[in-house]
């Protein structure tokens, strides 16, 4: 969803036990994964603009923005991204990933499952999946117990565990 | 059939579910998602038969039937029975709940379906049954529910149907939840 700093402020804080859960996992998965940033910025931020959260969909982590993930980049996550020149296959791949576990996650057919295997292997596919439901969980959170404030594009320090 | 994942964790036991076997693939992940998942039922954030009920609920609109099978040991001592789980899906008018758990239920599918939609009525019974820090429990399980389930359904995860006993040891142990058989979603 966001930075640690507005998670923590905000009324999960309610939960702190929870909370640091959370934070825990949503750090570990950021700061010590093994999918490049740029590519779960990409599903975050399109997970954003299909769950409609104003507040995800302004933030950016900067890891991803030093990974290379410009504002001209993050522009092309549209409706015509599969022919955006300026989005990597690897890219459209997560893009696709993250649209079918938001409409229909049951409903994957052979050639979506062989173009996943093409560009991501086992254990990058369960941490993208891992990531997409935490975007999701998280940024639905917030829709319901919102709204969400909305702001300028902003550039927030990546989750990280333990906090940097 | 299982996960299409051409491959899964190794040497996890027997007890281990199919959910454990892919999931497993990333123990640096799967160890904090338990963790966080436990503390909703080892700290009783909300009565477990309210949370059982939502994650029956998403499950049947998500259609993930492994998640169907298990009943978590906490909820059935707390008076969670088949007859309601029979008739969840009619909870609106069905005699088996009372108005708490029809303001959970309403807001679970809301969750679910639209979270846009999560304001008036479905706002103000939940406030009126639940206190707010029931309330972020709640929704923070909702997303656990709804994020994870799609995960399986992603990944073709099945899982056999997990012993309530299991359930039980989960909602008590978190300092190594990779080694306890969890319920997981």
């Amino acid at each position: 969803m966001a930075d640690d700093d507005a998670i923590s402020g905000s009324v999960l804080a309610e939960q702190p036990e929870a909370l640091m859960g959370f934070l825990r996992l949503y750090g570990t998965l950021w700061s010590h994964g093994r999918l490049p940033q740029s590519i779960k910025e990409v599903a975050r931020l399109r997970n954003a603009r299909v769950t409609d959260c104003a507040y995800c969909r302004s933030v950016r982590f900067e890891g991803a923005v030093e990974d290379g993930l410009t504002e001209d980049r993050v522009a092309r996550i549209n409706d015509d991204y599969a022919s955006a020149d300026e989005l990597t296959e690897r890219e459209k791949v997560a893009i696709r990933f993250t649209d079918r576990f938001l409409r229909d996650p049951g409903a994957l057919t052979e050639e979506d499952r062989a173009e996943l295997l093409e560009h991501f292997d086992a254990g990058e596919l369960v941490e993208l999946a891992a990531g997409v439901a935490l975007f999701m969980g998280f940024s639905k959170i917030a829709v319901a117990l919102g709204p969400p404030p909305e702001m300028p594009t902003t550039v927030v320090p990546t989750p990280d565990w333990p906090p940097a | 059939m299982g996960t299409w994942l051409p491959e899964q964790a190794e040497g996890l036991g027997p007890d281990a579910t199919g959910f454990d076997r892919v999931f497993g693939l990333r123990p640096d992940l799967s160890a904090p998602f338990r963790e966080f998942y436990a503390v909703f039922w080892r700290d009783r954030l909300v009565d477990p038969v309210v949370l059982e009920l939502c994650r029956l609920r998403v499950a049947q609109l998500l259609g993930c039937a492994s998640e169907m099978e298990v009943r978590y040991e906490g909820a059935l001592r707390g008076g969670m029975t088949e007859e309601m789980v029979a008739e969840l899906a009619q909870w609106p008018t069905s005699e088996h709940f009372i108005d708490a758990q029809r303001a959970a239920l309403a807001f679970a599918e809301q969750f679910v379906i639209d979270p846009r939609g999560i304001k008036g009525a479905v706002r103000d019974a939940l406030r009126e049954h639940f206190t707010l820090p029931e309330v972020v429990a709640i929704t923070e399980a909702l997303a656990l529910f709804d994020g994870f389930m799609r995960f399986r359904l992603m990944l073709g995860v099945e899982g056999p149907t997990e012993p309530a006993e299991a359930a039980e040891a989960a909602a008590r142990i978190v300092v190594d939840p990779s080694s306890v058989d969890t319920p997981l979603p």
